[in-house]
């Protein structure tokens, strides 16, 4: 019989425990949520920029090919999935702060900027920036087009009293201004720099440097080794591949080529990649970009409210998820519903919009509506739906003509040239249109001015309402959000009730990575904030 | 003989004059100009800002004053600007064409190469089962669009191997092995469709030349076969086969485009889609007219080399 040895376990359990402390150190990675330095990801964006300025464009491929090079005043937390005021962080300005009953705006600067040209970043670059985008008569550049100058319309002077401080004094109160200036489409460009070129070549202050352009071949990024927020980016490198062909974009992602593909990509794409590589990652959001149908205000039979209405419940909406968007789709009003979006109707109210009840009452109720506005089968209705010669357009505009033709309206599809799409729309030469719309920020003023208003230049259905409109102002200078809301649901129902330009659904965004790809954030309520990407890291 | 090649540089001269012209009118009877797609980007159109941004560009001015200023800088090598990314036309060009050259080249290599001596092997063995196999493979390759080749080529590839050419181009002179790599596929897809052209055609002209008499005499005083075969008989037969040479070339030069496409090489084929889209009539007018150039010297050399595979054929003054 042994004598027993109390010092023996204690010492064993010591050992042990100091052995567990001590092997995780020992060739073993960090963990996967400790972020690493290096790499170069590979992407490809949706398709070739025309230029590197976003102030000039409305494409997607602009803001996912220059937002790298570029810093805004604020910006979406990335790491917050819905975009609001409450999720706005810091980059150029230190803090900001509203004061005189929201008329003016102030941003605080940061001192430790500079562009990628080495010159200081002031105060006088934000300025000569939204001078120039809000159209100013003392703006020292002019922009050759200018797609966001509705969204300062609001703003009476720029000011800067010192290289760090800017003001922005508005007409009346108007709190979507701050969550404008977050959007992708908002970055400020440097002052020295001559705009044009912008066309080919990026002075930003961001996270990353242009190294090459290739017009319609890629856009390659470096690190910014000054760049102001310390620790970013970690990743030496962008290099955005253009590549045409969707099987082609499939196969650089499988083959990894591709880091991260998806721009662009429906859902029957993201599976068909993630089939061939099953280590593939994918990502699924809604969007913020709307299929919907423009009704030409200014032609006859299209006045009659009946027609207009006709139209909206022969369109069965459950039925376009399943078709063309393949499930891949949310329904709502004008402004995206929750959970994703913060201002669209109430669930239940939009299940009793115009097509989404049962589809043979719809329809027969379609029916009714067209023959009391003279519209019978031995009469029918005859019009042309137009469309956008692209194929995710033309998918949902051939469901379409089949739908409207199972009420009795003898409907054809007509596909236009993508080079002349918004020529045609913005002159109203076309009866009925399919559209797809997607909009910088998730917020009533850019939606309701932009597509709504009387008069706007992307008003592609020619509706006008002064009602509508007034109320539009009036919820735009409300500071209570809870009431600001109420006035946006009253607008919404009352543009759902006048058939002012139908809904079909709000479409899901894809990405597919691999799994080494970590911090590549996509947002639910838009696609156009998010791709900085100086939080991103490849874990290989 | 130097009348000849005169008269045919004039002819070529008037050929380029009238293609000047059609390209001109064709680009205009497009509907929308750069302008329209420079707003279509934007999302909007502005009437005030696009006229602006027409007399910016010249295209507000009458079409003949737009196309003699146009002719004229052609003529002086001054090819413009591109509209769409205000580059010099040459500066977006240039790094192009050596793609679709070499594309061309090594796919029109792999024709001949594959093309004519299964022509002369099908021609032979008439009848046999190489000679039916060697037929179906043409009949294959005539049947089967080089894209939809493409296409099954990066799809095996890549579910096979995992592996599929480069996306982003290699220079060969950065890598000589890499550039191949990304080049052989493509060429070989789109080569296996001319190749298929130019065996059959090989093969029915060497069916005619074996028949007649010099080379039944050939084989009577007992020359070896292969050099009747591939001395005699096939330089007599392969005037046809060069003309098609010299067509499929010139075919190649300005049909590479979904190629192009579906293996991701920034060539002028592929650049000369964009260019129409976007109505970036500089860049289009400009690469469409040194295409036809290419196109009609490659017919003007291919008359030529008649002369030295048939020394009977003789130009007028020669």
């Amino acid at each position: 019989m042994t004598r027993p040895r109390p010092l023996l376990p204690l010492l064993s359990l010591t050992v042990v425990l100091l052995l567990l402390a001590v092997l995780p150190a020992v060739g073993q990675n960090p963990p996967s949520g400790t972020p690493k330095y290096g790499g170069v990801l590979v992407t490809s964006p949706l398709s070739a920029t025309p230029s590197l300025s976003p102030h000039e464009e409305s494409t997607i491929a602009t803001v996912q090919q220059a937002s790298p090079c570029f810093n805004n005043l604020v910006y979406y937390d990335p790491t917050k999935k819905v975009e609001s005021g409450d999720t706005i962080i810091p980059e150029l300005a230190e803090k900001w702060s509203w004061q005189d009953n929201y008329r003016n705006l102030v941003f605080f600067l940061r001192h430790d900027v500079k562009w990628h040209d080495g010159k200081p970043f002031t105060s006088q670059d934000v300025k000569y920036t939204f001078d120039m985008v809000r159209g100013a008569p003392e703006a020292k550049a002019r922009l050759k087009v200018n797609p966001r100058k509705l969204w300062y319309d609001g703003v009476e002077a720029i000011e800067a009293p010192d290289p760090y401080t800017v003001v922005f004094r508005l007409k009346h109160p108007q709190p979507s201004l701050l969550l404008m200036l977050a959007s992708g489409y908002s970055p400020v460009y440097p002052a020295h720099v001559p705009l044009a070129e912008f066309k080919n070549r990026c002075i930003g202050t961001g996270p990353f440097k242009l190294k090459d352009n290739k017009p319609g071949e890629l856009v390659e990024y470096v690190k910014n080794p000054d760049y102001f927020i310390k620790g970013r980016p970690y990743l030496d490198g962008i290099k955005f591949v253009i590549i045409r062909d969707r099987s082609t974009q499939i196969a650089a992602l499988q083959s990894g080529q591709l880091d991260v593909g998806g721009s662009g990509w429906n859902k029957t794409n993201a599976e068909n990649a993630k089939s061939g590589a099953a280590k593939l990652v994918i990502l699924e959001a809604d969007s913020n970009v709307n299929d919907n149908v423009l009704v030409n205000f200014k032609r006859a039979p299209f006045t009659d409210l009946r027609v207009r209405r006709a139209i909206n419940l022969a369109l069965d909406r459950k039925a376009y998820l399943v078709g063309p968007r393949q499930g891949a789709a949310t329904f709502g009003g004008a402004l995206l519903p929750k959970p994703a979006g913060i201002w669209g109707l109430p669930a239940a109210e939009v299940a009793k919009l115009p097509g989404m009840g049962d589809p043979a009452k719809q329809k027969a109720e379609a029916k009714k509506l067209l023959a009391e506005a003279g519209f019978t089968p031995s009469n029918p209705l005859k019009i042309v739906v137009s469309t956008r010669a692209l194929a995710i357009y033309v998918d949902t505009a051939s469901w379409m003509v089949d739908q409207l033709q199972l009420v009795g309206i003898d409907a054809t599809l007509e596909q236009i040239e993508t080079g002349v799409w918004h020529p045609k729309m913005t002159r109203l030469e076309y009866q009925v249109a399919l559209n797809l719309t997607g909009t910088g920020i998730d917020d009533p003023d850019a939606q309701l001015f932009e597509n709504y208003r009387c008069g706007s230049q992307r008003n592609f259905s020619g509706y006008c309402s002064e009602e509508i409109d007034k109320l539009m102002v009036q919820q735009s200078q409300t500071l209570d959000a809870k009431k600001r809301l109420a006035l946006v649901q009253e607008i919404d129902r009352k543009l759902q009730a006048d058939g002012a330009r139908p809904i079909l659904g709000w479409a899901k965004q894809y990405y597919v990575h691999w799994p080494h790809v970590k911090g590549w954030a996509i947002h639910e309520n838009s696609i156009y904030n998010v791709s900085r990407r100086q939080d991103v890291w490849l874990d290989r | 003989m130097r009348t000849y090649v005169v008269k045919r540089l004039l002819i070529a001269g008037v050929t380029l004059l009238g293609m000047s012209l059609l390209l001109f009118v064709l680009m205009r009877l497009a509907p929308g100009n750069i302008t329209d797609i420079i707003f279509e980007s934007a999302g909007y159109v502005d009437e005030a800002d696009r006229h602006r941004l027409e007399a910016e560009l010249g295209i507000d001015r009458p079409l003949i004053v737009q196309y003699g200023v146009w002719l004229g800088d052609f003529v002086r090598g001054e090819l413009g600007k591109s509209y769409r990314y205000d580059l010099p036309a040459w500066q977006i060009i240039k790094p192009r064409l050596p793609v679709t050259l070499e594309l061309a080249v090594l796919a029109m290599g792999f024709s001949v190469l594959l093309g004519v001596p299964c022509g002369v092997i099908s021609a032979v063995r008439r009848g046999r089962p190489l000679d039916y196999a060697l037929r179906v493979v043409s009949l294959a390759g005539l049947s089967m669009p080089s894209f939809w080749l493409a296409m099954i080529v990066i799809l095996l590839l890549v579910r096979s191997m995992g592996w599929i050419p480069s996306m982003t181009y290699v220079s060969p002179f950065d890598d000589l092995r890499a550039n191949l790599a990304q080049f052989l596929l493509p060429a070989l897809a789109v080569g296996y469709r001319s190749s298929a052209l130019i065996m059959r055609i090989t093969r029915s002209t060497m069916l005619e030349v074996l028949r007649e008499d010099y080379i039944r005499t050939a084989w009577a005083k007992g020359q070896r076969g292969t050099q009747v075969v591939w001395r005699h008989a096939l330089k007599n037969a392969s005037l046809p086969v060069v003309t098609l040479i010299g067509i499929e070339f010139a075919f190649l030069i300005g049909g590479l485009i979904v190629t192009e496409t579906v293996f991701n090489l920034p060539g002028v084929a592929r650049y000369l889609v964009d260019a129409i889209q976007f109505r970036d009539y500089p860049i289009v007018q400009n690469l469409a007219m040194l295409i036809a150039v290419v196109v009609v010297f490659a017919n003007l050399t291919v008359d030529l080399l008649y002369t030295w595979l048939d020394p009977r054929i003789k130009y007028g003054g020669a």
